[in-house]
């Protein structure tokens, strides 16, 4: 007979350990653990079996893997946890004793720790670390605008400002920028960096009530590792793209809450990428022994170091690059004209808009920014600048007005990006009841309810005309001069002067409708659109809007009567099917309807 | 001159007074101030230059004060302006004193002597008792000046006793611990000789009795004893007048004591009687003490900036503390291993680098995929909002007033959503969100707390788990369109019947009629009006003859329809049917009476003749409603079902006899249907929830089939016998293999309703359903001959026409014998027709 085996010495209750047995075997307090498990990514799991799992309790409790815990157990934070206990003790008799220069010895001399194994251990590739950056991004930048009081700290509310400022500097510079949302909790943004999708949502500016109903010493460890992981993110990011890290923080500029402009994103220094370039001959020495690769990288050094000079030589790095992207990608050229959608622009922000959301996607989308004195400063144009094309404001009513410019609400911006052109102004104008602000995340699939505001959009898109040209500098230039002319009193001049160049008479409108269709069916022509196609959108076009706005299930349309037999069919087969399986059908069928 | 030298002198002496030498005189110079201990300086054998010796202890003197020696001649030469006040026997009364003091010197010069006696007590020499007394006193007053401590005095006082500087100069304490040294050098010192000179060997030797009373001497002629242990006698006294002659003459009287241990008279010096002044006074016996003097505060409640105190400052202030030095030597030695470093600005190595570097180059990063430690599943992305969430959301997004007091209403952790969602109309009007935070920290919460488990969701294709049924097309031909409708009845079609040739339909309704129809046609080729509800009609299975039974109310008719078929036919269809009549009622009675005492419940009757014009030839009369109707496949037997309960509901004519039998004596339950077996001698019978089949030969029960249904409607055999269909009011079909299980094989739900018929088709292989939903579903149904193989049942058709009265639809169905028709009839009083 063999020997007899030992009960709860294999399996599930191996597997899994509960988390008192975890607390007990690392011998931390809850505390201690909660935070190790926050900092390593180390979460609960779920038991096929919870009295198998918990040695046939069935006491309510939280299981890990046993595995999990193991790592932990040689975990070098424990002891920097422990050091810090024993430090705190230390300072608290000190200062019990009012011996305060020992306590300011010992406090100069706190046990400090880095969580840096930490972010290369969870997220051994760049990748991963992208990927997961969606909560680091909202933790930072709720806590840049929080308040320093009580449990935030400054410092903690600074280096998040910092870390936040330079991500929005790496998005403007890499023109990563891809959809904005405007929602009831804040403004929502979505990059795309290194082909992945980062989501983040910004509060609006107002100052953060600090709830009481929140464990900030759980948040405080999140931010705690968020903020490392954002920092070395920052790094790789801004050294990609030949900037140096960290940018330098202009004092003077942030103390006027210049916003992004108080951090000066410069470009690395040509001796740095010499040295990068020795560094990276050494490891390609090390790794590939490859002449004809060094030979390739060497040359291509060459011409990056060259167009870094030049881009030294222009003011501001960001225009350099913005230009020189520009010329890169002649190929591809919507997808170029997407990324400087307000590359022709220079957008002047009312006092009333959120500054630091639209300074930010202004910039990131190529345009030019500057903003009235009252809300920061550092702006680049004062209002009377005669290069300003359009200004965003949000008052019904504008005391005066320059005619040079378009007076659109922010709302257009916003949904400029997501349309990714520049959409007509005439809904956005200032003082217009504003067209539905709809969410850029939502995909459609068949048999989606689709807002009339979408498919307007998508609609327009399709037969994409559009009286954006307007906006061109160009065409501005050749407006009649005395147009320039501010005149303070009619505040709905601009668009009046714009009616006035329609054609009024009617058998002209004949002719310009034919005309523009006719146009439309040209562009569509040069999509690849063809002609049968066309029209059956046009169509569908047509018939959408007319169709009510609640069509939800309702009004289906008559079924031939192949249809109906298809799903006689469709129905007999069920019936035929067991109760088990006509279940599962019947949910799936039901999912697929939603 | 001579004043000025007993000033000097009077100085001198005053200072001898100060040293202690009467008490000891072996230790002339016992008086704690410091002698400067050089042997060498004050050799005695350099005595003979006393003045350079004097000069040299001044000067030492001086040091000892703290004057800076540097400066000898100066300091020397004011001495010596001062010595020259004096004379040259300055020096050598000086000499005088030093010899004096030291006692070493035998010097019999009394100058000194006397002078000392004459400045301190001035008491007489003749008078030795009473110098003990003086020197008590000077000694005390000696004392309070000592104490208020003139600093010039003490100066001069040491200079007196370093007069004579020898090597007599030496006491103990110079020695410190060298106690043998010492011992060493009293030897060297002369012995003390107190010859006739000194003071004691003058004086009378003193009564030692000690502290008794003088009157115990009072009869000897000694009062006591010396010291030496002789009799100290008293002394002669005169008588009483002598005493008073005395007394007379001497003027100091008055202040004249007796000592009574002495026996002598003492004589009160000014001082003493002055002291005992005070003491009856009650004053302080001092004169010179001074008891209101003003108090000097060394411990003052004030705390003084910089504080004078008259304490001796503690030897560890000046000596360098051995711990002190050990503390900073360890400090020391870790500054020198570098274990203490200086505080300053760390030196500042960048926080952020490229930490991904080694890891891509090292290729880290796939190994630590591949293994290592566990991979963490990546907490699932937050979803993204829609447009519901927008600060301007179309308007159709926007809650309704009962939506938004649900939301209300409703528990924040139930809520589909955390916010409900608000048109602000312009960015300007949008507010802060106040639970931003909160929410931020709920993801906190999930990230760390919430269980995360890898969920395999099976993409749920509906057309894979589709059956995988043959094309309906290639199962054809099956009736699949409606052709003809036969109009006619006005009541529910209850029962319809197709005869063997197929060329005609019967039909029996709630109003009354049994209709024969031409079937091909859609005429109505004959009525007969049964005048009762007709439950069911059936053809005769045989296809010899031309019969049909019809149960109308509670009679079954049998009826050879005339002109129908050709003469012969009809023949021999009267002949089947009347052939029981004569012998019908012998032998039923017969029967009856051998049976059982109970008769059956039926009676075979001749119709009458208008009925017989008609073509009715038998008429079975029941007690109870006819149900059902049923033949046997040879068309001889018919087998009747009544409501009646018990054993006679159910019985089974023998038509060319006419005679009746109850096959079951009892029987359980309510039965619904009879129905024979197709190929067996079975009897079907069907009760609410199973149906029993019975075999007749043997007179048992073959098997029971539980469908697990509520309530059968309907059985049907198919052709071949090994499988029968069932359906029920609970709207399930239900496919049995005899052979496999008294389970059903299949079960089937596709009606809405309750299923009223079902029928299998004897040519073809098909069955179909009708039910209450006023459809006919039907189906194909193969049966193999290889045993093993299923029956192959595919859903084919949906047929729809008939009208639903009164929650009733489809009644009955039937196939056509030869065609793949249908047949079916309804509660809306119509037959249709399917092809």
């Amino acid at each position: 007979m063999g020997k007899l085996k030992k009960k709860y010495s294999e399996g599930a209750s191996r597997t899994y350990t509960t988390r008192n047995r975890a607390l007990k075997k690392l011998q931390v307090t809850l505390a201690d653990f909660r935070r190790l498990c926050i900092l390593k990514g180390i979460y609960p799991v779920e038991p096929h079996s919870r009295k198998r799992a918990n040695r046939g309790s069935t006491k309510l409790t939280t299981f890990y893997y046993t595995k999990d815990i193991q790592l932990l157990v040689s975990e070098p934070l424990i002891l920097k946890f422990r050091q810090h206990k024993v430090f705190l003790r230390k300072l608290q008799r000190a200062l019990g004793k009012l011996d305060y220069t020992r306590a300011q010895t010992l406090d100069a001399n706190r046990p400090e720790y880095t969580l840096n194994h930490l972010v290369i251990e969870r997220y051994p590739a760049f990748a991963d670390a992208l990927r997961d950056l969606d909560d680091a991004l909202c933790m930072v930048f709720l806590f840049a605008t929080m308040p320093a009081v009580s449990r935030v700290t400054k410092e903690t509310v600074d280096e998040c400002k910092r870390l936040s400022t330079e991500f929005m500097h790496y998005v403007i510079h890499a023109r990563a920028l891809r959809k904005v949302f405007l929602s009831i909790k804040g403004i929502y943004y979505q990059a795309e960096i290194h082909g992945q999708s980062i989501t983040w949502i910004v509060p609006y500016q107002f100052s953060q009530q600090v709830p009481t109903d929140v464990d900030f010493r759980v948040m405080a460890t999140f931010l705690q590792f968020y903020q490392t992981l954002l920092g070395f993110v920052n790094y790789r990011l801004f050294t990609a793209v030949n900037l140096t890290y960290p940018p330098r923080l202009d004092q003077a500029l942030d103390d006027n809450a210049a916003g992004l402009g108080s951090l000066r994103v410069e470009s690395r220094r040509v001796e740095d990428l010499i040295d990068a370039r020795d560094a990276g001959l050494d490891a390609a020495a090390t790794a590939t022994p490859d002449a004809g690769e060094v030979a390739k990288r060497m040359g291509s050094l060459g011409t990056k170091m060259q167009s870094i000079v030049a881009a030294d030589s222009a003011a501001p790095a960001y225009e350099a690059v913005g230009t020189a992207a520009h010329d890169d990608d002649d190929d591809d050229d919507s997808a170029a004209a997407a990324d400087l959608l307000f590359g022709k622009q220079v957008v002047f922000l009312s006092r009333e808009v959120p500054r630091y959301s639209l300074e930010f996607v202004v910039r990131a989308l190529g345009g030019r920014v500057g903003w009235d004195r009252t809300s920061g400063g550092g702006s680049p144009y004062a209002e009377n600048d005669q290069a300003i094309t359009i200004q965003v404001a949000d008052r019904p009513v504008q005391g005066h007005q320059f005619l040079d410019r378009t007076y659109v609400q922010p709302q257009w911006v916003y949904d400029s990006i997501n349309a990714r052109r520049l959409l007509d102004t005439t809904d956005y104008l200032v003082g217009q009841q504003l067209p539905p602000h709809l969410s850029p995340f939502v995909e459609y699939t068949a048999g989606d309810y689709v807002p009339e505001e979408a498919s307007r959009i998508a609609a327009a898109a399709a037969g994409f005309e559009g009286e954006v040209t307007s906006l061109n500098p160009e065409d501005r230039d050749q407006q009649d001069s005395a147009d320039e002319e501010e005149t303070a009193a009619n505040d709905v001049d601009g668009e009046s002067a714009d009616e006035d160049e329609e054609p009024e008479d009617d058998e002209d409108e004949e002719t310009v409708h034919a005309e523009k269709q006719y146009q439309k069916q040209l562009l569509a022509e040069r999509a690849g659109v063809t002609f049968s196609e066309y029209q059956q959108k046009q169509k569908e076009a047509a018939a959408k809007p007319a169709a009510p706005a609640k069509t939800r299930g309702s009004g289906a349309p008559k079924r031939t009567k192949a249809q109906i037999e298809e799903e006689e069919r469709e129905r007999i087969a069920i019936s035929m099917l067991s109760k088990k399986k006509r279940k599962v059908v019947n949910r799936a069928r039901a999912d697929a309807y939603k | 001159m001579p004043a000025k030298r007993k000033g000097g002198a009077a100085k001198r002496t005053a200072a001898r007074r100060d040293a202690p030498a009467d008490e000891a005189p072996e230790f002339p110079k016992s008086r704690g101030i410091d002698v400067p201990s050089d042997p060498e300086e004050s050799d005695p054998s350099d005595s003979d230059g006393e003045d350079g010796d004097f000069e040299a202890a001044l000067r030492e003197m001086a040091e000892d004060q703290g004057f800076g020696s540097d400066d000898p001649d100066t300091f020397g030469a004011e001495e010596e302006a001062e010595e020259e006040e004096g004379d040259s026997g300055d020096s050598a009364e000086s000499e005088i004193h030093s010899s004096d003091i030291d006692g070493a010197s035998s010097d019999d010069d009394l100058d000194g002597e006397a002078d000392s006696e004459d400045d301190g007590s001035q008491a007489s020499d003749e008078e030795e008792a009473g110098s003990v007394l003086v020197r008590t006193a000077s000694r005390s007053t000696d004392g309070q000046r000592t104490a208020v401590g003139d600093a010039e005095e003490d100066a001069d006082q040491r200079s007196k006793l370093l007069d004579g500087e020898g090597m007599e100069g030496l006491t103990i304490d110079d020695f410190g611990r060298d106690i043998a040294g010492w011992k060493e050098y009293r030897k060297t010192l002369p012995q003390i000789d107190p010859g006739y000179a000194s003071d004691s060997s003058t004086e009378e030797p003193a009564n030692t009795i000690g502290n008794v009373p003088i009157e115990w001497y009072a009869d000897y002629p000694h009062i006591g004893y010396d010291i030496d242990g002789k009799r100290v006698m008293r002394p002669a006294t005169g008588d009483e007048l002598d005493k008073f002659l005395a007394n007379m003459d001497d003027p100091d009287v008055f202040r004249t004591a007796r000592d009574e241990t002495n026996q002598l008279d003492v004589k009160l010096s000014e001082e003493e009687i002055d002291i005992i002044r005070r003491i009856q006074g009650g004053m302080v016996p001092d004169a010179e003490f001074n008891q209101y003097e003003d108090t000097v505060e060394w411990f003052t409640s004030q705390t003084m900036k910089t504080p004078l105190s008259g304490a001796q400052p503690h030897k560890r202030g000046f000596v360098p503390s051995k711990w002190e030095h050990k503390r900073v030597m360890k400090i020391v030695r870790a500054i020198r291993q570098g274990r203490i470093t200086r505080s300053g600005p760390k030196d500042a190595a960048p926080k952020y680098y490229d930490l991904w570097a080694d890891a891509e180059r090292d290729g880290a990063a796939d190994a630590a995929a591949q293994g290592g430690r566990r991979q963490l599943l990546a907490a699932p992305k937050l979803a993204l909002p829609a447009h519901e969430e927008s600060y301007h959301p179309p308007a159709e997004y926007l809650p309704t007033d009962a939506e938004r007091r649900k939301w209300l209403a409703e528990d924040p952790d139930h809520r589909k959503t955390n916010f409900l969602p608000q048109d602000f109309g312009s960015l300007r009007t949008v507010p802060g969100y106040e639970r931003f935070v909160q929410e931020r920290f709920q993801r906190c919460l999930d990230l760390y707390l919430a269980p995360r488990a890898k969920k395999k969701t099976t993409q749920l294709d509906a057309e894979e788990l589709m059956p995988k049924l043959p094309d309906p097309r290639d199962l054809r031909p099956f009736p699949s369109a409606e052709a003809l409708v036969y109009l006619g009845h006005t009541g529910r079609v209850r029962s319809i019947s197709v005869d063997p040739t197929g060329l005609w339909l019967l039909s029996g309704s709630d109003d009354g009629t049994v209709r024969l129809w031409e079937l091909i046609t859609g005429r109505c080729a004959q009525v007969w009006n049964l005048r009762d509800t007709v439950h069911r009609v059936a053809w005769c299975p045989n296809a010899e003859v031309c019969v049909f039974a019809a149960a109308a109310g509670s009679r079954v008719v049998l009826v050879t329809p005339p002109e129908l078929c050709d003469d012969q036919k009809q023949l021999v269809s009267e002949e089947m049917v009347r052939a029981g009549f004569g012998t019908a009622a012998a032998a039923g009675n017969a029967d009856d009476a051998d049976d059982d005492d109970d008769s059956l419940p039926v009676s075979w009757d001749m119709p009458t003749s208008a009925e017989q014009a008609t073509g009715i030839r038998v008429s079975i009369a029941m007690h109870r409603t006819a149900k059902s109707v049923a033949w046997h496949r040879r068309g001889d037997y018919l087998a009747t079902l009544t409501s009646e309960e018990g054993g006679s509901a159910v019985l089974i004519h023998q038509v060319s006899k006419h005679k009746s039998q109850r096959p079951f004596r009892r029987l359980k339950g309510a039965v619904q249907h009879v129905k024979f077996h197709p190929t067996r001698p079975w009897l079907l019978v069907t009760t609410q929830r199973y149906v029993r089949i019975y075999n007749l030969m043997q007179q048992a029960l073959v098997k029971t089939l539980q469908p697990g249904v509520k309530w059968i409607s309907s059985v049907d055999v198919h052709p071949q016998g090994d499988n029968v269909i069932l359906g029920s009011y609970d709207k399930k079909l239900s496919w049995f293999d005899l052979d496999l299980s008294v389970k059903p094989y299949r079960s089937i739900r596709y009606h809405t309703q309750a299923i009223r018929q079902v029928q299998f088709s004897r040519r073809f292989p098909l069955f179909a359903t009708a039910s209450d939903d006023g459809t006919i579903q039907m189906y194909h149904g193969t049966v193999y001959q290889d045993l093993n193989q299923n029956p192959l049942i595919v859903p084919l058709k949906i047929l729809r026409g008939h009208e639903i009265r009164n929650s009733l639809g489809v009644l009955d169905c039937v196939f056509h014998p030869i065609q793949p028709w249908l047949l079916s009839s309804g509660a809306d009083g119509t037959i249709r027709l399917w092809t």
